[in-house]
């Protein structure tokens, strides 16, 4: 489970994250929406640790840290119980997919290196992707490298992914290949956020939808409910744009 | 008569200029072992801004880069005597100026000058190494030295290896100068052999092409080991 109470980060003299307030159940799926630069890759980032929040504490499963004492061990902690699934994929590029998912079982979790591809070329046959497990990022296409990614945040069996617009820099019609993928882990019980602009993912996927604006969370509701009896305007405003793109006509 | 070019002195003189090859090579090789050292921990200071020792680092690569290179031969070989002296002096210790041999001189100045330039060299080529790269290192948990030797560096090598191998050739090239501190490389031993018969042109002939050869050598070496660090190009492991 997460939760994240009071969280806070300034750049320089602009607040994106303005005292964030969420909780996630174990094995709940969580989608985060709203517009560009509301803060939704900050907070993200900020449970990973990837960027450092400024106030505000979180718990990642059994593991609780306050922003005021981050250091070395807190940040090994909280990763050891999250990873990221980036949005431009993020693969080692000097190695290849099936060392991309290995790398961290051998040099974090100290597993021999027999093991450690046996679990690889697991996880690499669950994303679908077992024949090209020597094959170098350059020669996979983007929603291969998504899903080899995918595959090694999975092989490190965290407590919780985090993925941060995960088909965005995707061509249209390779986006689907990835959020099968990313549907198939949701029906396992690992806890999941989701940033996304797929509002049909997110209605599909998760079990409640999260919607960030100025740096602060103004509504969560189950998925169902978000997108049909929304009570807030902000949230009715951007789902009228968003429906609007479908209306056209010519 | 005398010949105007004479082919067979060109020829006897050389195993006399061969005869500096081991000079030049050990030179540029200790220079590149410990510049790469220096380098290095310059990269690391000014890229992760370490208090003081980016500033030392700034003034020293300023410096080296900003001077000529013989001149910080002959601050080096001029100026160690002149310390010693002192610390001599101050310390009542008797420290031997002329026990030290003259190479020494040569290996501190042209390593000092190898920091420098491979500090800039290896700056930029971790640099370039995309940022994502070190996010995704840290999300599955990785520390920063892992990142740092396992991803990141593997991946500056490649991006930095043309830099780096053209300035091992300049490197090399350059050992031509130790002989300013009586140091006899591949030039320098042309121009004695030279001196006893005047016949300089051929001499020099001879090390031009001594060096021309051996850089042929670095560069076939080059090229195997960029083919090594670009095989994630290829696409598959064969």
């Amino acid at each position: 489970m997460i939760e994240i109470k009071n969280l806070h980060k300034t750049y320089q003299k602009n607040e994106v994250l303005k005292g964030i307030h969420l909780t996630v159940n174990t094995g709940e799926t969580l989608a985060i929406i709203g517009s560009s630069g509301s803060g939704k890759s900050t907070l993200l980032r900020s449970l990973n640790l990837l960027e450092t929040p400024d106030e505000g504490t979180i718990t990642i499963d059994d593991f609780s840290f306050d922003a005021k004492n981050i250091n070395r061990t807190v940040r090994s902690e909280a990763r050891k119980r999250a990873t990221m699934v980036f949005q431009n994929f993020n693969l080692f590029e000097n190695k290849t997919a099936l060392e991309n998912v290995t790398e961290a079982l051998r040099v974090v979790q100290k597993i021999p290196k027999k093991e450690a591809d046996a679990i690889g070329e697991e996880y690499l046959q669950k994303v679908g992707l077992l024949e090209r497990k020597d094959y170098y990022p350059t020669a996979l296409s983007g929603g291969q490298k998504q899903r080899v990614a995918i595959a090694r945040a999975l092989a490190l069996k965290p407590k919780v992914i985090l993925f941060d617009e995960p088909t965005s820099a995707l061509d249209p019609e390779l986006v689907q290949e990835v959020l099968a993928v990313i549907k198939k882990v949701a029906k396992e019980q690992v806890t999941m956020i989701i940033v996304t602009h797929e509002m049909d993912f997110a209605r599909d996927v998760a079990d409640e939808i999260a919607f960030m604006d100025g740096g602060k969370i103004v509504e969560v509701s189950p998925a169902k409910e978000f997108f049909t009896n929304s009570k807030n305007e902000r949230v009715q405003q951007f789902l009228a744009n968003y429906l609007a793109q479908f209306s056209y006509s010519i | 008569m005398e010949r105007i070019f004479d082919v067979k002195y060109l020829i006897s003189a050389l195993p006399h200029v061969i005869s500096g090859i081991p000079v030049s090579l050990s030179i540029a090789v200790v220079a590149f072992f410990f510049g790469t050292m220096l380098g290095f921990i310059g990269a690391m200071a000014k890229i992760y801004k370490i208090p003081v020792l980016r500033q030392i680092t700034v003034a020293y690569v300023s410096f080296v880069r900003g001077t000529p290179l013989v001149a910080q031969i002959f601050l080096i070989y001029y100026g160690i005597p002149v310390i010693l002296k002192i610390v001599n002096e101050k310390m009542g210790t008797n420290l031997n100026v002329s026990g030290i041999p003259a190479i020494l001189f040569i290996f501190i100045a042209f390593s000092l000058n190898a920091g420098a330039y491979l500090t800039e060299t290896i700056r930029s080529a971790i640099l370039s190494v995309e940022k994502g790269q070190m996010e995704a290192a840290y999300s599955v948990g990785m520390t920063p030295t892992q990142t740092m030797l396992r991803i990141i560096l593997p991946q500056a090598l490649k991006l930095g290896l043309p830099n780096i191998s053209n300035f091992f050739i300049g490197l090399l090239k350059d050992t031509s100068l130790a002989f300013v501190a009586a140091v006899p490389d591949i030039m320098g031993e042309a121009k004695i052999v030279a001196g006893r018969t005047s016949r300089f042109f051929e001499a020099y002939i001879d090390a031009a092409v001594i060096f021309w050869m051996i850089c042929v050598a670095f560069e076939l070496l080059i090229h195997v080991a960029e083919n090594h660090t670009r095989r994630n190009e290829k696409g598959v492991v064969s």
